[in-house]
């Protein structure tokens, strides 16, 4: 055997292009040459070595997705039907049990098609909208959808609501909203932009505030593990209610932003008119001020610019940063020192990597910052 | 949308990988794997007429890298031997391995030197597990260049490893149990 034969005959083996031919050849050669045989081997192991996963795939999926959706701008509810998980509702516990449940059991229908084969894969493109399909009907009176952390998406509600739903929200409805109000639960943060409809006023339910609106588009942010929750009207009119006193109304004009702090809600309501001052007394359950818009030209607020991939950030302190940049990118982010908390920052960022912001950031206040996976950690 | 991120997750690295090979850059290289598949979803109701979607994706991987090369290069290389492809290849650790330290690194370098299509032929079998007839329709080449410069970069990365003797003595001169071809 020439010393290319072998070559050619060890990169066959290892491609796995070999015939059953030329392995025995190769066999039989190598078990009368032990040296060669060695040499072989040292190459196979090293052949078999795989390359280390990248490890940032979910959030590069992410990225994706925001790309892909600002290229269907036209075509948007292909997208935001597939983004979200569309479950029936199960009770309250379902929450606090095991989250992901739902998503694995969808998961796991869908795993074989993912499997190995591509040619399977492909079937999802015929299987998956009608295994949605199927889900959704088979519901029972409620809708849930929800969006993960580092994910948005748009829904249209039964009635032709639009709804943009950012990182880690959710919102639960009726389905097909039948009865004299069109109601949804939210928790998180949403725009609406609600169809009008004066026979059937539409109401929004956070955990502190009830929502009543006509027709209009506004801004409702409401997390659980935030301090405030905000009502940012853009048009149109809206009737808040504080839920532990129904008896107090605020209506809302145009470009009126509403801002009532969670836990204080509860014993005290009231109203301050945009007063700087007071505002920063302990007091204050309630603020009224007005929406920004970061420039004359803008027609998008800085409360909405989240609906256009940007992330916004209006005299925000770190703090409020960091928790607007966990949900946004699904990472941890960990401030090392105290003080910085408070440093605030205005800044707008558009269609970014979570490097790209840190960036941006650490140049506006000179701090440093490492990023391990997905933990982003922010010392002096 | 289940399946749509698997199959990003499936061949995220991969194409990666090869993308990167062509524009050597982390950033460009993960824009191109999404235009890669913001280009599948919109061609996903004509999916089906698609026969080899792994050979399909890293074709338009293929043309997408090929297009941002001639966008920024004044002189586009012409063919893909005039290409400067970087190697993204994993060797492994030598404690893994039953090679020394020493004989990783030359086994990197002898990677580093094989001609830009070797090197991305030798990156598509191994790494991405491709067939020769997968690489060769990637690639535009026939299946037996394919065939052939395999066994070039096999027959290269082989006889940099030292030749061991059965008593253990290291030494390269001993090969004559072969002739030389």
């Amino acid at each position: 055997m020439t010393e290319e034969r072998f070559w050619l005959l060890t990169s066959l083996e290892l491609s796995g292009e070999i015939s059953p031919e030329e392995r025995a050849e190769l066999e039989h050669f190598l078990a009368d040459h032990p040296v060669w045989r060695l040499r072989f081997n040292q190459l196979q192991s090293t052949w078999q070595q795989r390359p280390a996963s990248s490890g940032t795939r979910s959030l590069s999926f992410n990225k994706h997705l925001q790309r892909l959706s600002n290229h269907l701008s036209e075509d948007t509810l292909q997208y935001e039907s597939a983004d979200i998980q569309i479950q029936p509702e199960t009770p309250v516990v379902e929450e606090v049990v095991s989250p992901p449940a739902p998503v694995r059991r969808l998961y796991k229908r869908m795993a074989w098609v993912a499997g190995i084969a591509a040619s399977l894969v492909l079937g999802w493109f015929f299987a998956g909208p009608l295994l949605l399909g199927k889900d959704k009907s088979a519901s029972a009176a409620q809708n849930t959808i929800s969006t993960k952390r580092g994910s948005k998406s748009k829904v249209q509600l039964p009635d032709g609501t639009q709804v943009w739903l950012n990182a880690d929200s959710r919102i639960t409805y009726n389905e097909n909203f039948q009865g004299s109000l069109r109601e949804v639960q939210l928790s998180g943060e949403a725009y609406f932009d609600v169809v009008r409809d004066e026979e059937r006023p539409f109401v929004i339910h956070t955990n502190v505030i009830d929502i009543k609106v006509l027709g209009t588009a506004f801004n409702v942010r409401s997390y659980a593990d935030e301090q405030n929750t905000e009502t940012s009207l853009v048009r149109g009119s809206v009737e808040v209610t504080l839920r532990n006193h129904p008896e107090k109304k605020f209506t809302l004009k145009p470009n009126d932003k509403l801002i009532i702090n969670n836990e204080q809600a509860g014993p005290v309501a009231e109203s301050v008119k945009k007063d700087p001052e007071r505002t920063t007394s302990k007091q204050i359950v309630l603020t009224w001020g007005k929406i920004n818009y970061p420039s004359k030209a803008d027609t998008v607020a800085t409360e909405a610019m989240w609906t256009r991939n940007k992330l916004a950030f209006d005299k925000e302190s770190l703090e409020e940063i960091a928790l607007k940049i966990e949900r946004w990118y699904d990472v941890k982010v960990v401030i090392a020192d105290e003080a910085m908390k408070k440093t605030e920052f205005s800044i707008i960022i558009e269609d970014e990597s979570l490097q790209q912001v840190m960036e941006a950031l650490r140049v506006a206040g000179k701090f440093h910052y490492s990023i391990n996976k997905k933990e982003v950690t922010i010392r002096p | 949308m289940r399946a749509y991120e698997e199959l990003y997750n499936r061949f995220f690295d991969g194409l990666h990988r090869f993308a990167f090979s062509f524009v050597k850059s982390n950033e460009v290289a993960e824009e191109i794997v999404s235009d890669v598949f913001i280009k599948i979803w919109q061609i996903r109701n004509r999916l089906s007429e698609v026969e080899n979607l792994k050979v399909y994706l890293y074709t338009i991987a293929r043309n997408f890298s090929l297009n941002y090369i001639q966008r920024i290069y004044k002189h586009p290389p012409v063919s893909l031997d005039e290409l400067d492809v970087m190697p993204v290849v994993e060797m492994g650790n030598p404690e893994e391995m039953l090679i020394s330290a020493e004989t990783l690194r030359s086994l990197r370098q002898v990677i580093q030197e094989l001609p830009p299509q070797c090197r991305l032929i030798f990156q598509l079998v191994k790494e991405e597990g491709l067939r020769y007839k997968e690489v060769a329709d990637i690639l535009q080449v026939s299946p037996l260049t394919v065939r052939n410069q395999l066994a070039i970069a096999v027959r290269r990365l082989g006889q940099a490893l030292p030749m061991i003797q059965s008593a253990g003595a290291v030494t390269a001169v001993s090969a004559g149990s072969l002739k030389k071809s």
